[in-house]
């Protein structure tokens, strides 16, 4: 049985190859120069930089987090390099006159982006390492007063919307890693939906890492005012190098009365070879603020990549009667580890909060979901239902569940489930007398267990998730 | 809020003062022992809020509070305390803050005959016993890294010493009945029960109080269960509402041996309990239920570490806290299956009943697992109670009170209906049902 399931789980990354394109990067290395180099690369206004160099201090004076259930090398920050963006040879008016080279980059991935865009009506805002390339479908967009590009841009286009936001959700010194982020933060996307809109389109950002040994700090900030809703997608995959790379984002969702955001993620990073050698460490902080009455914030993700993930999409429910949802599948194979999980706050009356996390682990890979539901005074009435379970494949690898419990109003509902299973022999003997082979009926098995997750997710990455998932696993069961 | 480690080291090395009164073992391993934990406290200082096993315990206030150690004999007789006297429980041995009380212990019957049951207070058998103790005394209850434990094991001298021969049954229960009767004063309280092959025993751990007043309680149990033993231990914590009662119990089973585990936590301002069971034994099997009802500004912190090292292991665990008035409940229980402990099946479930809207509870139940055969389940749930029962309730003519009490009674009844001893458990309902009507 072994023997398939290990073939399923050794499929070599499909994403690793280096595009050569000219880039512009900073020497390594972090201090205040370096900050104000980005800064003025950037042609920042003066606050900007001023909320840089204060979340510099701040960072100055933190320590790494030691609380995650994963073990890693110290990073040396001063070995990183913090800027680089491909070299612009003009103003693109078009998708044509993006680099060929960059284009094809995206076709070997399965995103054609005009394809994809045509297709699929999806707009794309394309960050390729920190700088915003190409954006489709503005014009349109633009047209129902919805905003919808990178985030330098949007400081020059609508530095007020940036200023208000900036760091509400995420504040400067919220922890090591997003403070950092707010230090040298590069680039990302900004979307503003105004009161009352519907997007008429899933908005859709491609993130990779390009450039070896230069870390990615995307700063995310997306609004939905009164009665808004949007459904953002993000993809991302990154190319194989042996350098371990860091990836500190910070994601900030803002949600005003009765808006809805939905935010879909599928995460495939470079994970390291079989070994644990390289990878990319994803140490992300992402959180959405349910600010007004009858708002609502989803995350669902599907994280399969990266060495090391660390990260914990979490939902502030300050307005009453707002949702919070987070429905997560995470997929570790080889070395990879994994600490994710969600953080649900419920402040205004009558919130309520779903989780449902699926983890898998395979070969020596490390899968722990911590998440924490915490139930404020002030919410009477709040509900929540988490459900987290485990599957493990070989007897090599480990699933930790830490959910945290704090109730402290007594109208409050919290309930809490976990379970650990596995892939069982008699599972595949019934898919066997059925003519079912034993790769695909792990398959459907996994299919089956993640099935809540994936039904949260738009079609498109529905079917790309699955697909994900199997040559994820390829050969780990038999 | 945090401590500085200096004030800290101060309060430990004051602590650690009441020692010098301490006579000295004949054994120089016991000597040893009490030397480690010594130094042991030196290298470690009092946990903060900042320390994640201690984040939602804080005990700043008990480092204000310096007492020492009785070292006298009670002359307390029977008459004053025989209301804490279970039935059929004919083995007692009663501490009186901490020292041992002879007048008030029963002899253990056929010590001298050919069963060769030992039920006695530590320090009158560790000469005779000294190589059935060495390799248990000290060796379960780890001190490295649990400062509480480390100063236990300091003060070691006296305690509750149970050891069971091959293949004999104790057939009552045996009653350790810890009595606090004076005000400001610190207990060291130490158990060690030793069940060996085929061996059956049930304990009884009891912590009372014969008045209110401040004092400190500071326990150690060490349980270690041989191949097929099987012991019940049944953990009853009703210490005075201004008291802290912090206690530290490690449980080692042995292959095929069974543990069965019910504490119920009432009393204390602060109350903090660890249980750390290890299976590690093939097809070892524990069950761990606790209970904790408190109410007004009363904090009940239990830590359980269920550790399954061995294949074919079975845990289940139920623990219930009812929380009224401004009190807290903390429960963190941990289920460990480590590499090649194989079809273990583990079930664990944390509910928790608020009775008032200043009450509040931090619960995690914790899975770390390790190998891929396994069968692992928890669940938590917090909540008040179900409408819709009170409405049942209510419907067939019940006031809305009275619905309420019973069903918070039952709630809790579920765990006391557990201790196999008919006299304690009635002791113990009666109890529920007395603080659920004082609402």
């Amino acid at each position: 049985m072994s023997a398939v399931l290990q073939n399923l789980v050794n499929q070599p990354y499909k994403h690793g190859f280096v595009t050569e394109i000219e880039s512009d990067v900073a020497p390594k290395g972090l201090n205040e120069d370096t900050i104000r180099m980005i800064s003025a690369k950037k042609n920042e206004p003066e606050w900007l930089l001023e909320f840089r160099l204060k979340a510099y201090q701040q960072w100055l004076t933190m320590e790494e987090p030691q609380w995650p259930n994963v073990k890693y090398p110290k990073i040396d920050f001063q070995a990183i390099s913090y800027y680089s963006a491909p070299k612009p040879r003009k103003k693109l008016g078009s998708m044509d006159e993006v680099d060929p080279e960059l284009l094809r980059t995206f076709e070997k991935l399965g995103v054609p982006m005009h394809e994809r865009a045509a297709l699929a009506g999806v707009a794309v805002d394309v960050i390729f390492d920190s700088v915003s390339v190409a954006t489709t479908y503005k014009q349109k967009l633009a047209e129902v007063g919805i905003i919808f590009g990178s985030i330098s841009e949007a400081v020059h286009t609508h530095p007020d919307l940036v200023k208000q936001y900036l760091g509400t959700v995420v504040p400067v010194g919220d922890n090591y890693y997003a403070t950092l982020n707010s230090a040298v933060f590069t680039d990302g996307s900004f979307c503003f939906i105004p009161k009352g809109v519907k997007c008429p389109m899933d908005l859709s950002t491609y993130f990779r890492i390009n450039t070896e040994a230069s870390g990615q700090f995307e700063r995310t900030l997306i609004i939905a005012e009164e009665g808004a809703s949007v459904s953002y997608l993000e993809g991302c995959t990154a190319p194989r190098f042996d350098t371990n790379q860091l990836h500190a984002a910070v994601v900030e969702l803002v949600a005003l009365d009765n808006a809805d955001i939905k935010y879909s993620t599928v995460q495939n990073w470079y994970a390291g070879d079989e070994n644990g050698i390289g990878g990319i460490f994803n140490f992300v902080t992402k959180r959405g603020l349910a600010k007004g009455i009858n708002s609502r914030i989803s995350w669902t993700q599907v994280e399969t990549g990266s060495a090391i993930t660390w990260k914990y999409p979490s939902c502030v429910l300050q307005g009453d009667n707002s949702v919070g949802e987070f429905y997560s599948v995470a997929v570790t194979n080889n070395h990879q580890q994994a600490d994710t999980g969600t953080k649900m706050i419920h402040i205004g009356k009558n919130t309520r909060s779903t989780i449902v996390s699926k983890g898998i682990s395979a070969g020596h890979s490390n899968n722990s979901y911590r998440g924490l539901v915490r139930i404020a005074p002030t919410a009477a009435g709040a509900r929540n239902y988490s459900q987290c379970d485990s599957m493990l494949i070989g007897d090599q690898c480990s699933a930790s569940t830490f959910p945290y419990i704090q109730v402290r109003n007594n109208s409050a509902i919290v309930e809490h489930e976990a379970s650990t299973s596995k892939i069982g022999e008699d599972q595949l003997f019934y898919f066997a007398q059925r003519g079912i082979g034993n790769e695909e009926a792990v398959s459907m098995i996994i299919n089956g267990f993640c099935k809540d997750v994936f039904q949260q997710l738009p079609m498109e990455f529905a079917v790309e998730a699955t697909k994900l998932l199997g040559f994820k696993l390829e050969g780990s069961v038999g | 809020m945090s401590m500085s480690v200096a004030t800290t080291s101060g309060y430990l090395e004051n602590l650690l003062q009441g020692r010098s009164q301490l006579p000295a073992s004949p054994l120089a391993w016991f000597n040893r022992l009490r030397a480690d934990a010594v130094e042991r406290v030196g290298m470690l200082r009092v946990p903060t809020t900042r320390d994640e096993e201690w984040r939602f315990t804080d005990i700043s206030l008990l480092t204000t509070l310096q007492f020492q150690p009785v070292h006298t004999t009670s002359h307390l007789q029977a008459a004053e305390v025989e209301h804490f006297y279970l039935e059929p429980a004919t083995i007692r041995l009663v501490f009186i803050d901490g020292v041992y009380a002879p007048q008030l212990s029963t002899q253990v019957p056929g010590v001298a005959g050919d069963s060769d049951i030992v039920i006695t207070n530590l320090s009158a058998a560790v000469s005779a016993h000294a190589t059935t103790l060495e390799p248990h005394l000290g060796r379960h209850a780890e001190f490295r890294n649990n400062v509480f434990t480390a100063i236990n094991t300091a003060f070691l001298h006296d305690g509750a010493l149970i050891i069971v021969p091959r293949n004999v049954a104790v057939d009552v229960p045996v009653h350790l009945l810890f009595i606090a009767t004076q005000k400001e004063v610190a207990s060291y309280p130490r158990c060690l029960l030793i069940a060996e092959s085929g061996s059956a025993v049930t304990v009884i751990e009891d912590y009372v109080a014969l008045q209110q007043g401040v004092y400190v309680t500071n326990a150690v149990a060490e349980i270690a269960l041989a191949d097929n033993a099987r012991v019940n231990h049944i953990r009853v914590q009703r210490d005075s509402g201004q008291a802290f009662h912090i206690a530290d119990c490690a449980v080692s089973l042995a292959q095929a041996s069974r543990y069965q585990s019910t504490s119920i936590a009432l009393g204390a301002r602060i109350s903090r309990y660890n249980l750390n069971v290890q299976l590690a034994g093939e097809g070892a099997e524990c069950t761990v239920d606790g209970l904790a009802l408190i109410a007004e500004r009363q904090l009940a912190d239990t830590h359980t570490c269920i550790d399954h090292i061995k294949p074919h292991g079975t845990s289940r665990q139920l623990h219930k806290c009812i929380v009224d008035g401004a009190a807290h409940a903390v429960f963190n229980g941990k289920i460990m299956v480590r590499p090649g402990a194989q079809l273990t099946d583990s079930a664990q479930s944390s509910r928790n009943l608020l009775l008032s809207g200043r009450a509040h509870i931090d619960t995690k139940p914790q899975l770390e697992i390790f190998a891929d055969d396994v069968k692992c389940a928890h669940g938590a749930t917090v909540g008040q109670l179900d409408s819709e029962e009170v409405f049942y309730l209510k419907s067939r003519g019940l006031s809305e009170m009275t619905a309420r009490n019973l069903l918070t009674y039952a709630f809790g009844a579920e765990i006391i209906e557990r201790i196999p001893v008919a006299s304690l458990k009635h002791q113990l309902e009666q109890t529920v049902l007395e603080q659920t009507q004082r609402n």
